[in-house]
């Protein structure tokens, strides 16, 4: 099949930025150029925040590139065109439709009269199995028959590309896997005028199962950042020795920054994106690698899958552990530093002062907020003065987030104290400052 | 490809009808026969030569009446959808257009609706020249005013929240905009515009048992459509209590036809378009609706325009056209600023417009300045435009205007500046119904305003007159939330109890609270009660339901881990309340109280003024000033009236409950 191909989709240099309601543009995507060939599936792969999603809008039609241009079998893209479907994470069935009505809706819009109509959307109904449950409303459905009902809405139009946008995170590991294999026979079998697959996930194995090519997307603002073709023939099994290095590579790939974000372990600035990890979940992860069988070293994929964590889930956690260095990640593994042990053997008051000295330390927003309220006669302040400030670097949206990150970590290190009624930040009066002392 | 057979259901045999048919079929011929009745004696002939319109206060007319009085609220409920689906859509979609449209509307709905009949009278006549139906418009549109603002905020906000993942699923599957509306957009709103549309409708018999009696200009009596309100009307000026039985009994029943055969379906149905994930335990019941759904013959009768839907349908698809993304692209920055521009600059002029009109015609040309001096009020000496009055006027050589109004200015004119009065002058002036200054000469010395515009002086008046409406509504909107919200929330506590008083507080809020008023008048005349306090209660009398049911829905809410951990830490007495109840019925509060007291304002202008055969009272208030001045043709006193108390509603509910709903929001939600 390395004969040459005809291109199915392909972006040129898209670029797509958001306005802030400041009217401060930040940019989500930048400079990506891509190209889905004919009886391909491509899956794109990235953290949260890498823009993804985005990108699967902006190549569907349903977003516009800020820059660039995206073009199907060579004509420019400008709004969803025939010829594409979609089946999204959320399922996005109308709750008012039957089954077959929701299938239906696709074929009206084409203007198709209601006998064929009826007759191709019982088609595709038999096709995804779901006969017999033409004339229930998805409401009554499980979430793997909901799927689907989405994907019988999605093939019935006939599209020659297929985008998904993490058409599994919402199902179950038995439903999401069955569904995987299920959409791997269609694929195979040539039933489908189906020409090429576009996927978004999270999940590291889903790429690697179902993809012949996995673009890795880096995050603010997303990049491609690396392409891993996946070469093993159908069906691939998640035991298979080269299965797992690939997952092992792609674990690499991610956890390695690329040189221009190296700088960030140099001490960082106020405005840092900081992962939004919260305390208890961070602190089992590192307990977990502690106890684990190496004795505070542990490979990615394992501790991943061991305790059901996406990327989307893992990886903020394993940012905050490396931020706070009370870890580090290297060739997909993490490691504790001597932070770390320390922090794991500790009880509850040690923990709390651990790791308050790594914050003041490592993270300048935590420590701004702490020397703020100090010098303050009054010991207070709103948080819209540190909102305002993050605003310089970052949508209004990503600087809440980061607040809420930076006031939950200082809250649980006792650093100060937060009223949600008025909004303000307040010196902890219990509690000695532990920079202090 | 595998071959598909029709599945075995579709191959049974099935009778083309059912038994259900038989009850159906006969049902809507009924009701066909009923309608047509109703359209003939709405749409007489009706002109200066035809006699006044009356009702007969026999009981035996009353069903016709109540056909009648169900017809107008079925038209005005159809006129709100379709009012409903238009504006919002516009408001929604069309770029720019909220900027204006929303305030509008905003305005609109807090401005009194009894106004709205005085404005509406003349246009309609006109429109309808020669037949009854102008009055019939003029009547449904006071109605339709009542209840289609909230339908159509409601409608807005459904579309301003469509889920994203609908929207981006409708432009994926390239849904022509029409097909969007009606498989998105519509079934989306469809569950709250229901239910508004239930609310307004509720609020909406009280108005029409008010709008049914017309004063036109040109004609002496009150023109009285044949319906119940007016029957009420007439019962009440003759103080014929047995005829308000006869009405009571009457509205009631109505009250509860169009519930069960109009409401209770369309909710029933309506539960289909609800917004979950998961199907809701307790959902709606219609036997009306189980029975059309299981009548066969007659539904294949309702089908039949299909074709032709079906075909708009297909004609309105994309074919094999692109869709549109979910963005409007880019368009050149300069350009989008001078259409802003211009647009702001647009909107600018025509308020400025708008209120120099408005100025213009309730001050006159001089803006209520004339000489350099400020006007004083002209007041109209014949206050209850009695058109014997009129005549005495008339004959002693001052010529009333077309609707028996006398001026200030022209008793001055006449009588040398109030100096020289005759002696059959003079024998008028203290005729009961005549108005006049204690100090004629010194009331003629002031620059009058011209005769029926405003003077500056009267609007700062009629501000004062709001003031203490304001006050009457706020005092006893808390009043009823003391009695009702202990009472709903024992009552929501229960869920045995909260069955059957739930549908109560319902038809209570539905029931036209107008209809007891007489009780009062007679209680506050036997006992020679204060008017101005004691009149005040009728303004709440048909807005305390919402917070009775808004407190019952709200505590029956409260989840049962949050009641179970209340009762395991001991939670006790205030604690209780205080901790658990009170934050808890916080946000149904807040919906309950705004709703009361919308009603509460709008209901001053009935309430204030209240009658029971010759006794009326009257109590200080801008209601009462809208109510007196309300006779007869639309007069800038009445359009001063309306913008006041426009104005205050809207300053009401931004200072006031704006604020308590954003509290309710953020803080108190439950979910």
């Amino acid at each position: 099949m390395q004969t040459k191909r005809k291109t199915l989709l392909e972006a040129r240099n898209l670029t797509k930025t958001f306005t802030t309601p400041e009217g401060k543009p930040f940019t989500v995507l930048e400079d990506i150029h891509l190209e889905l060939q004919e009886g391909e599936i491509v899956a794109l792969l990235g953290r949260s925040g890498s823009g993804k999603s985005t990108l699967l809008r902006c190549l569907s039609g349903l977003l516009r590139p800020s820059a660039g241009e995206v073009r199907y079998r060579g004509q420019p893209v400008q709004g969803p065109m025939p010829g594409m479907a979609m089946v999204f994470q959320s399922f996005a069935l109308f709750p008012w439709l039957t089954v077959q009505q929701n299938v239906e809706l696709g074929l009206e819009a084409m203007g198709i009269p209601a006998p064929q109509r009826r007759q191709k959307a019982l088609e595709a109904i038999d096709l995804v199995g779901l006969d017999g449950f033409e004339k229930a409303f998805p409401k009554e459905l499980s979430g793997g028959m909901r799927q689907r009902v989405g994907f019988a809405r999605a093939l019935v139009t006939e599209p020659e590309v297929l985008f998904m946008d993490e058409p599994m995170s919402a199902l179950d590991v038995l439903t999401a896997e069955t569904l995987r294999l299920e959409l791997l026979n269609l694929w195979q079998s040539g039933r489908l005028p189906l020409k090429g697959i576009l996927l978004v996930t999270h999940n590291i194995e889903e790429a690697v199962l179902l993809a012949d090519r996995i673009l890795v997307l880096s995050s603010n603002p997303g990049r491609i950042r690396a392409e891993v073709a996946v070469t093993l023939g159908h069906p691939r099994e998640r035991e298979d020795p080269a299965f797992q290095e690939l997952v092992e590579e792609i674990y690499c790939i991610l956890t390695t920054r690329p040189a221009p974000e190296r700088a960030t372990l140099e001490p960082l600035t106020l405005g840092h994106r900081l992962p939004q990890a919260p305390v208890g979940a961070l602190a089992g992860l590192l307990e977990r690698v502690a106890e684990g069988p190496d004795y505070g070293k542990e490979d990615l994929p394992r501790l991943a899958e061991e305790m059901r964590l996406e990327v989307d889930d893992l990886f903020p956690l394993l940012d905050a552990a490396e931020l706070l260095g009370l870890a580090v990640l290297q060739a997909g593994d993490i490691q504790l530093t001597a932070e770390g042990q320390r922090f794991v053997k500790a009880g509850l008051e040690g923990r709390k002062r651990i790791f308050a000295e790594r914050l003041l330390q490592q993270v300048p927003l935590v420590g701004h907020i702490h020397r703020v309220l100090n010098t303050r006669p009054t010991g207070r302040a709103p948080e819209e003065r540190f909102l305002r400030e993050l605003e310089d670097y970052m949508s209004t949206e990503d600087a809440e987030k980061v607040l809420a990150t930076a006031i939950g970590w200082g809250r649980y290190a006792e650093l100060f104290e937060y009223d949600y009624n008025t909004g303000l930040l307040s010196r902890s009066e219990e509690v000695a400052s532990p920079a202090a002392g | 490809m595998r071959r598909v057979f029709p599945s075995p259901e579709v191959l049974r045999p099935r009778a083309p009808f059912s038994r259900w048919d038989l009850v159906v079929i006969p049902g809507v011929l009924v009701l066909l026969l009923l309608l047509t009745l109703a359209l003939r004696g709405a749409t007489a002939p009706y002109g200066p030569n035809t006699p006044d319109l009356t009702v007969s206060l026999n009981p035996a007319h009353l069903p016709y009446y109540g056909l009648r009085t169900l017809l107008r609220m079925l038209a005005a409920l159809l006129l709100s959808l379709a009012f409903t689906l238009v504006y919002a859509t516009i408001a929604a979609k069309v770029p720019r257009t909220e900027r204006v449209l929303i305030p509008i509307l905003d305005f609109l709905q807090s401005l009194p609706i009894l106004g709205f009949l005085t404005a509406t009278t003349a246009i309609f006549l006109g429109l309808f020249r020669g037949n009854l139906f102008g009055l019939e418009a003029a009547s449904i549109f006071a109605i339709f005013t009542s209840q289609v603002w909230n339908m159509t905020f409601s409608f807005y906000a459904s579309l301003r929240t469509l889920p994203r993942e609908l929207q981006e699923a409708a432009a994926m599957l390239r849904l022509s905009p029409w097909q969007r509306f009606w498989k998105l957009e519509v079934p989306f709103g469809l569950p709250n515009l229901v239910w508004n549309a239930m609310m307004s409708v509720s609020g909406g018999w009280f108005f029409v048992v008010a709008s049914e009696v017309i004063s036109v200009v040109g004609r002496d009596q009150d023109q009285y459509l044949p319906g119940v309100g007016a029957y009420i009307a007439l019962a009440i000026q003759q103080a014929d209590a047995q005829a308000m039985l006869w009405a009571g009994l009457t509205l009631f029943l109505l009250v509860l036809l169009y519930d069960q055969l109009l409401f209770r379906p369309v909710v029933a149905w309506a539960e289909k378009f609800k917004f979950e994930q998961s199907e809701s335990s307790d959902t709606a019941q219609s036997w009306v609706l189980t029975l059309l759904q299981r009548a066969r013959f007659s539904q294949r009768i309702a089908r039949l325009p299909q074709p032709l839907w079906e075909w708009l349908w297909l004609k309105s698809a994309r074919g094999h056209r692109p869709g549109v993304a979910l963005e409007p692209p880019p368009k050149p920055r300069l350009r989008t600023r001078l259409a802003d521009l211009g647009f702001n600059l647009l909107i600018a002029l025509g308020s400025l417009a708008l209120v120099g009109g408005l100025l213009g015609y309730l001050l006159g040309p001089g803006l209520g300045f004339g000489n350099g001096q400020m006007l004083r009020p002209n007041p109209n000496l014949n206050t209850q435009l009695s058109p014997e009055i009129a005549q005495r006027f008339a004959a002693l050589g001052i010529t009333p205007g077309a609707d028996g109004s006398v001026w200030l200015s022209q008793l001055c004119a006449a009588s040398r500046g109030g100096q020289a009065l005759s002696s059959g002058l003079k024998a008028l002036l203290e005729t009961p119904g005549v108005w006049a200054p204690a100090n004629l000469a010194a009331a003629c010395q002031a620059p009058l305003a011209p005769a029926g515009k405003v003077a500056w002086p009267e609007v700062l008046e009629v501000f004062k007159l709001g003031f203490f409406t304001a006050l009457r509504v706020t005092f006893f909107v808390l009043l009823v939330t003391l009695i009702w919200l202990p009472i709903g929330v024992y009552v929501g506590l229960r869920p045995r109890l909260t069955q059957w008083v739930q549908p109560l507080a319902q038809f209570g809020a539905a029931f036209p609270a107008n209809l007891l008023f007489p009780l009062f008048v007679v209680t506050i005349a036997h006992f020679r009660l204060n008017p101005e306090i004691w009149v005040s209660p009728l303004m709440v009398l048909g807005g305390q339901w919402y917070i009775l049911f808004n407190a019952i829905a709200g505590s029956a809410a409260i989840p049962n881990d949050l009641k179970e951990a209340a009762r395991l830490y001991g939670l006790r007495g205030w604690n209780h309340w205080r901790r658990l109840i009170l934050p808890a019925i916080f946000p149904a509060f807040v919906t309950g109280g705004i709703t009361a007291t919308g009603g509460s304002w709008n209901a001053s202008i009935v309430a204030e003024v209240v009658q029971w055969g010759d006794t009326t009272l009257v109590a200080t208030g801008l209601g009462a000033y809208i109510a007196r001045w309300s006779t007869g043709e639309f007069n800038p006193h009445v359009g001063l009236g309306m913008l006041v108390m426009g104005l205050l509603v809207l300053a009401y509910n931004r200072l006031i409950w704006r604020r308590l709903y954003q509290l309710a929001e953020e803080r108190y939600r439950l979910d």
